[in-house]
């Protein structure tokens, strides 16, 4: 790929410094602070409504912040129009330029800089080969597949070599298998073309998938910036904990060393268990489904549960149970092996200690 | 075909009729070899035509009329697709006062108007120029031209603009090379209402018509008045085929305006 070997492609470090912006008295993105490394990938994820795609809007310059800068490459951008940014950009609903052929919107930005007819062409048909969509340039978009008009608005995002890629919900149009196609098409690119990728998206699996960090709003303010990894095995508060991935969350009284249920049941936790730390008294026990297991009812150290459900989907299954306070508390499990649990039956729910997080109770749900 | 729908077409063709026969009258009228208004016509002969395109009085009057129309076509295309733009865009609370000052004239009676303007246009000393029977006919055109830009530009992804400028265009270039090629059918058609109803406008002509220069509808007019001979319906001819054109012209560029749109779905 001859843009991968430019020293061009190389991504811009986008620096976000108390970013605010209120539509009269509603405000949509509260104090928002975020540094994003030159050639990172960062996700934004959150419910709609949560001020993501309006911080996307400010760094693309369509938004104009009431509060704080945007730096890109050190240069304070937040008062540049979109034009004057070199910022490739994807839209949610392609945004194909319907009078225009496959190559002439793939050249379009090239137009736009004055670039010469052939050069447009070449460099257009090479952006083309990128998406792999070699051989297209004739076409018109509505000849195309959605899954192809994509890849085409990402061969225009992209023709120009810019250091940043912006993303809002690109995907969100697609079904399912175009849309996990597309996901590693997009992360093929951005590791062979080096660019600097803030990606929002309301799908978790897509975020976790595709971010080397993802960054969590709910209503304006930014809950949590992480890692994949730790996000989902050590999120920082309880929206968090309940936005990413199914979460098990139980009411609880904590003395210090043991988290108590209402059965008067314990469970000692270590350290780690708590993100910050908790003062003795009402706390929120949290634990992944797929991190309890089923044993036989009244095992030592287990929960006594009743199955309510048990889903099978394919690979794994989802069993439905509840305690004998009545909360509901589920488990994820290999499909295989699980056939003898049935719904009305007793069983023990093994909770491995190393597995639980403790939360502040009353923490945002 | 049953007793029903027998009739139903009946009725549709007695509509047709009814709608077509004074066109069906006059047109035979125009060949008579009279020197008055006969029906039926006398004779067949092309010369009321002749006398049309050789009469210098009629000629002026009707370059007179293509000129103003085609200012007014310009002048509403131009004006009504960025008024469009703004009422369709523009999140203006303005937005409704200015939709209603637009389109007030289609449900403003002609005379008022007229009457209006000429008391205006007197004072302004604009009477009888072709500023002001460009200003005039552009006033009662514009709905017209606003219906259909609207009509485009509603369809319109206003993301494509967002787009185009993420891409590197400014907002004009955005405006010029994206939104206005996808509606251009619509403006043009727009714009061919506007140079029918410039053309054929009769009230307005009568009022603010100076000594010189007169358009061909109020020429029509004085020379019912003094002669009344068979080049009136020979110029109604001509007048109902320059529609028909403009309309089949309208027509095409509406379908190539479907054709645009469908591009866009998905």
């Amino acid at each position: 790929m001859p843009q991968a070997a430019s020293p061009h492609s190389k991504g811009a470090l986008i620096e976000i410094r108390g970013l605010g912006k209120r539509f009269g008295s509603v405000v949509a993105v509260d104090d928002v602070s975020l540094t994003i490394d030159a050639g990172e990938f960062v996700a934004l994820l959150g419910p709609s409504g949560s001020g993501k795609s309006t911080v996307l809007m400010s760094v693309a310059g369509f938004e104009r912040p009431t509060a704080g800068q945007i730096l890109i490459d050190g240069v304070d951008c937040t008062g540049l129009p979109p034009n004057k940014r070199n910022i490739g950009m994807v839209f949610q609903h392609y945004t194909l330029f319907p009078h225009l052929s496959v190559g002439d919107n793939v050249a379009f930005p090239l137009k736009m800089r004055g670039i010469g007819k052939a050069e447009r062409r070449r460099q257009a048909e090479q952006a083309l080969e990128v998406v792999r969509l070699s051989g297209y340039a004739e076409r018109m978009p509505k000849q195309l597949s959605g899954g192809q008009q994509q890849r085409v608005a990402l061969a225009r995002a992209i023709v120009y070599n810019p250091r940043v890629l912006l993303m809002d919900e690109p995907l969100s149009a697609l079904d399912k298998n175009l849309r996990e196609e597309m996901q590693i098409e997009i992360k093929r690119l951005h590791a062979e073309l080096g660019f600097t990728v803030v990606f929002v998206t309301h799908d978790q699996g897509e975020a976790l998938t595709m971010a080397d960090r993802i960054a969590i709003l709910k209503a304006g303010r930014l809950q949590q910036v992480s890692p994949a990894r730790s996000l989902y095995e050590r999120p920082s508060n309880l929206f968090a904990a309940g936005f990413i991935g199914e979460m098990n969350i139980l009411p609880v009284t904590w003395d210090g060393e043991k988290a108590t249920f209402s059965n008067n049941q314990d469970i000692r936790l270590p350290a780690e268990a708590l993100i910050e730390p908790i003062r003795p008294g009402a706390a929120v026990l949290a634990v992944r489904p797929e991190r309890l297991s089923v044993a036989a009812p009244g095992e030592a150290g287990t929960w006594k549960a009743t199955v309510r459900d048990v889903v099978y989907a394919g690979a794994g299954s989802l069993l439905i149970t509840h305690l004998d306070d009545g909360s509901e508390v589920r488990l994820r499990m290999p499909s295989a092996g699980q056939a003898n649990v049935r719904s009305g039956d007793t069983i023990g729910i093994r909770m491995p200690p190393e597995a639980v997080l403790l939360y502040p109770s009353g923490d945002a749900a | 075909m049953n007793p029903r729908s027998l009739l139903l077409h009946a009725y549709v063709y007695a509509v047709l009729v009814f709608i077509l026969l004074p066109i069906l009258v006059i047109l035979p009228m125009a060949f008579s070899e009279t020197t008055y208004l006969t029906f039926p016509p006398q004779g067949l002969t092309l010369s009321w035509f002749g006398d049309f395109f050789t009469d210098s009085r009629w000629m002026a009057s009707t370059w007179f009329s293509v000129k103003i129309a085609v200012l007014t076509a310009i002048t509403t295309a131009v004006v009504g697709t960025m008024a469009t733009y703004a009422l369709v865009r523009g999140a203006n609370a303005m937005g409704t006062l200015f939709q209603a000052f637009l389109i007030g004239p289609i449900v403003v009676p002609h005379i008022a108007l007229a009457v209006a303007l000429y008391l205006f246009f007197q004072n302004a000393g604009l009477s009888g120029t072709t500023l002001g029977y460009v200003l005039a006919h552009s006033v009662i055109a514009m709905p017209f031209t606003v219906f259909t830009v609207a009509a485009a530009l509603t369809s319109v992804d206003p993301a494509l603009e967002d787009a185009a400028m993420s891409c590197g265009a400014s907002r004009f270039n955005a405006f010029r090379l994206v939104t206005l090629p996808i509606i251009l059918p619509n403006v043009i058609s727009g714009a061919l209402f506007a140079f029918i109803i410039s053309f054929d406008e009769p009230v307005i002509a009568f009022f603010l018509a100076g000594i010189r220069d007169k358009t061909l509808p109020r020429m029509m007019f004085d020379d019912i008045e003094q002669n009344l001979t068979p080049i009136i319906p020979a110029i109604a001819v001509l007048l109902t085929l320059l529609s028909i054109l403009v309309l089949l012209a309208a027509a095409v560029l509406k379908h190539m305006a479907d054709r645009n749109k469908g591009a866009e779905g998905q």
